[in-house]
């Protein structure tokens, strides 16, 4: 049975076709071809898909896709603003935190989602927001220094 | 030697397309028309396949062709012919593919999947070495003894023994007659997975004309290619292999590993290109996974700490095929005597069919699994002289001179151990423990040192095709796999630093495709910093003779007047008498038009120089490169909860030379990490009926950030070496080699419990403390 949906992406209004299965995942690599959002689990629990929907960081591998009509949803493909990379991709560069890449986007969506709800979030809670997110190649050491460059630009710059 | 790009922390010419999410990894490849394939595996480890029915699934929406194993006829295997891409009569290990259906969308064939009706008649299962070398035990390849294979390797027909490699140094019955102390341990590192956050998949496409066109997350373009060649008759250059960008590798996305059975399951629907990416569970238990390596250790010392002799038997659960974990047992086996010199050795490592996974290569490549007894044991064996860890060590240490039990001689270009040693341990133990434990805590430090040895093959090369572009930009192009270790940056570090140019100037390839990209045997054994450096520098070299080969002609003067200084080439002598280097670049132009010289294009390879097989006593050289470190940390226990917090891990090697200092701390920190996660969290877990106990993230014991130590220091000792690009040495393994043993050496340390095989959970550590006290 199929139904629709109708969201924003990235800024952009979508209606899609669901068959019913679909996770959101599924339809925004497939359907979207916005493959920024990567898959590294079958149980939800690497981070690799997380997404921000209404502002909230969301893994969208185990979010049904019927729910998505009427929100907002951003994906790494939203973060930068043309050549202008956004302060926290900036920031996990500029520590070394990208190695592979692959856990990247799911990192970037989640910090976005934190300092977005909370620009002064601690130390502690930035790691418990890491804490969400599998990392093989970093030892995780990086990504916290760039979790923390980027509140600390986000702030000086009062980011959005 | 100044360096003006070499020792800067460069920034990664990969990094923004990878934050932004735009680099293409192999999932992200889309193609027209590509169909889709999923997987049945099977419900037993070890059965015989009685039927399998594909009617039902033959009529599912979208379903373009089902596949079985019934009618290959054809084995591969980069070392010993042992795999198959499906199951034929048999299964032998719970991911083994047993069917696939290829279908128009991944859900459709996942749903026509769950159609296809098989009937087993289940046989004994062996998941441990140890059983399937029992007496009667039942055969997990009947044929084993008939597959082709490497020369040297040994499998033993009518039993599950797959290879026995032997080393012989000395006189080990001499060594141990000279000994005033003998000590024997039994040690065991489990199962587990490189777990790359980026699953293992490959696109393979079979064209009309007869060619195959393939994509892989794997870092072995040119075996994939030579592979899939030889099985399906085709000249090799009729294979293209593309590797994407990769998501992290650590070994097991490296040899043929599910290539052929996509390449296979491609065949039946020719003019489609076919993908498949594993789940999660697919890659833990249908890839490659690592270790299962089981170590018996003797040692022999004198009443000073000399040592005399190492006696170690190894048994290697290798899984259902050994192909990729044969060479893995093999260096485990001949690194077991560590950091240290033993005048007499017997070394043997006995690869063994077991109903699990196929074990392959996995970051260390058998060092820290060999060296995690290695170590424990000189603490150990410090222990029963009542000596000093360090002395005894120190006592003992390869170095100038001295001989590995290969019969390497090292020289100090070699690196230093005791220097690297001597930093760990100033910084973890110059002052007495503050406290050996309070009310909630028990406190501990511990110590490793470590050796790696390369492994490369005889041909082991690797490519650089270098082109001077006419505005004097670079671009250099090599067919080693990226996989997040930063090579790119070295590249353009190492290719700057000769040229004398920004690497800015220089861009580095991104994709590999074997119809462009130099020849590389495969990207493995942290030696593409070393091999492919030394073969940018004589591209680049080569080029920089090419300019001034024709600034030679432009200027009118011989060849050896004149200096090349990146911008231009000019007279020695009068350094205003010059040319450009875009004057010079695709030759030379005169007023006229006429152009004399050639375009600036070169290209090189480098291999580890006189690397050998190993000769009949399992001794022979392995080209000449280790690389020397030492571990330390400092660990507290909870009482209550048995957890262990590693507060603080030290590590430092001797590299010869820092290329790029972020770069390198990056991966030291992530090696110490994954190997912390093997010491004390991961175990790939199965049933004694072979069947997975928690092939999924959640249960598998990855750790996060809150597992990782409080603090990481990570130094480094620069002896220059003799082959990598200036003095530089291999790090890409090393970094998970002494994290075992020096923390198991710290819990004894903190609790006087002495523990033999990891991962040493909560759980485990809780019972422990509780059973001291009884
Ligand atoms: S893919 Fe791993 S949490 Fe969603
Ligand atoms: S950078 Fe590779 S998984 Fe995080």
């Amino acid at each position: 049975m199929s139904q629709r949906v109708t969201f924003t992406v990235n800024g952009y209004e979508r209606t899609v076709e669901l068959e019913g299965w679909e996770r959101l995942i599924d339809v925004l690599r497939e359907t979207l071809s916005l493959t920024g959002t990567k898959r590294g689990c079958d149980d939800a629990s690497c981070g690799a898909c997380v997404v921000v929907i209404d502002g909230e960081a969301k893994k969208s591998c185990v979010y049904p896709a019927k729910k998505i009509d009427g929100k907002e949803v951003l994906t790494i493909e939203g973060m930068a603003d043309g050549m202008t990379l956004h302060p926290i991709q900036q920031a996990l560069i500029d520590s070394g935190a990208v190695q592979c890449g692959y856990c990247i986007p799911g990192i970037v969506m989640e910090l976005y989602a934190l300092f977005n709800k909370k620009p002064d979030a601690s130390e502690e809670e930035v790691v418990d927001a890491l804490s969400l997110h599998l990392c093989r190649c970093t030892g995780y050491e990086a990504i916290l220094e760039g979790a923390l460059l980027a509140r600390e630009r986000m702030a000086a710059a009062s980011v959005k | 030697m100044k360096f003006k790009y070499v020792g800067k922390s460069i920034p990664r010419p990969d990094a923004v397309n990878k934050a932004t999410g735009k680099v293409r990894f192999l999932d992200d490849i889309r193609i027209p028309g590509m169909l889709h394939a999923a997987f049945l595996r099977p419900e037993y480890a070890h059965a015989k396949i009685l039927s399998i029915d594909t009617s039902g699934a033959e009529t599912m929406p979208g379903v373009r062709k089902v596949v079985t194993g019934k009618d290959i006829s054809f084995r591969y295997g980069d070392n010993i012919m042992d795999r198959i891409p499906l199951a034929i009569n048999k299964v032998r290990y719970i991911g083994e593919p047993v069917a696939a259906v290829v279908a128009e969308t991944l859900h459709q064939a996942r749903q026509a999947v769950k159609k296809i009706k098989a009937e087993y008649e289940p046989l004994p299962v062996y998941v441990d070495a140890r059983d399937a070398l029992k007496e009667g035990a039942a055969l997990i390849h009947e044929e084993s003894g008939e597959f082709d294979h490497l020369p040297g390797l040994e499998p033993v027909a009518g039993t599950n023994i797959a290879n026995r490699y032997v080393l012989e140094k000395g006189d080990v019955e001499k060594g141990f007659g000279e000994a005033d102390v003998i000590l024997e341990g039994e040690f065991n590192y489990p199962f587990g997975s490189c777990a790359a956050l980026e699953p293992h998949g490959s696109v393979a496409w079979f064209h009309e004309d007869g060619s195959i066109e393939t994509w892989s997350s794997s870092i072995c373009p040119f075996i994939v290619r030579e592979d899939l060649a030889r099985v399906y008759g085709l000249p090799i250059s009729k294979v293209r292999v593309h590797i994407p960008e990769v998501g992290g590798c650590f070994g097991y996305k490296s040899d043929v590993t599910i290539e052929q059975t996509v390449a296979y399951v491609a065949s039946f629907v020719p003019g489609h290109p076919v993908k498949w990416v594993a789940t999660r569970k697919e890659d833990l238990l249908s890839t490659l996974i690592g270790h299962g390596i089981r170590t018996i250790m003797k040692i022999g010392a004198k009443k000073d700490g000399t040592l005399t002799a190492m006696k170690t038997t190894l048994l290697h659960s290798t899984g259902a095929a050994v192909d990729t974990g044969i060479h893995v047992l093999i260096a485990s086996t001949h690194n077991s005597t560590g950091a240290y010199e033993f005048p007499n050795c017997y070394l043997e490592g006995i690869s063994v069919y077991t109903n699990t996974p196929p074990v392959g290569a996995y970051r260390g490549y058998g060092h820290q699994e060999s060296q995690f007894a290695t170590e424990r044991m000189m603490d150990l064996l410090a222990r029963k002289l009542e000596m000093d860890p360090f002395e005894l060590r120190e006592k003992n240490y390869l170095g100038p001179g001295k001989f590995t039990s290969l019969g390497e001689k090292l020289w100090k270009t070699n690196g230093d151990v005791k220097k690297c040693a001597g930093i760990v341990r100033e910084i973890v133990f110059s002052k007495p423990k503050a406290v050996n434990e309070d009310d909630k805590y028990y406190y501990g430090r511990g110590f490793a040192a470590l050796m790696k040895s390369p492994k490369g093959a005889p041909f082991s090369s690797k490519g650089c095709y270098l082109k001077f572009n006419v505005d004097g930009s670079v671009t250099i192009n090599m067919g080693g796999a990226e996989v997040g270790q930063g090579l790119r940056t070295v590249v353009s570090q190492v290719a700057a630093e000769v040229l004398k140019i920004a690497p800015e100037r220089i861009s580095v390839y991104t994709e590999i495709d074997t119809q462009f990209s130099p020849w590389e045997w495969q990207t493995i054994g942290s030696m593409f910093t070393i091999q492919g450096g030394r073969a940018v520098i004589r591209a680049a070299e080569k080029a920089i003779d090419k300019l001034k080969g024709i600034a030679s002609q432009a200027l009118r003067v011989d060849v050896d007047m004149l200096e090349y200084g990146g911008d231009y080439i000019f007279l020695r002598s009068d350094p205003s008498v010059r040319v450009s280097v875009p004057d010079v670049a695709r030759g030379y132009t005169y007023d006229d038009g006429v152009t004399i010289g050639e375009v600036v294009q070169t290209t090189a390879d480098a291999r580890l120089p006189r690397y050998s097989n190993p000769d009949k006593k399992g001794m022979g050289t392995m080209g000449v490169t280790y690389t020397f470190g030492a571990q330390a940390c400092e660990i507290r226990i909870e009482k209550e909860t048995g957890k262990i917090f590693i507060d603080h891990f030290v590590s430092c090697f001797d590299v010869g030379r820092v290329i790029n200092p972020k770069q390198i701390r990056g991966q030291v920190a992530g090696g110490v990490m994954m190997a912390i996660g093997a010491t004390l969290y991961e175990e790939l877990k199965f049933k004694e009926d072979g069947k997975a106990v928690n092939p999924h993230f959640s249960k598998y014991g990855f750790p996060t950030i809150k597992e990782a130590p409080g603090k990481q220091t990570i130094e480094f000792v620069e002896t220059p070496g003799e082959i990598g690009p200036f003095g530089a040495r291999g790090i890409g393994e090393h970094p998970v080699i002494g994290v075992a043993p020096s923390i198991l050496n710290a819990i004894y340390d903190a609790t006087g419990i002495d523990f033999y095989d990891i991962p040493i959970t909560e759980d485990k550590m809780k019972k422990a403390l509780a059973e001291k006290k009884d």
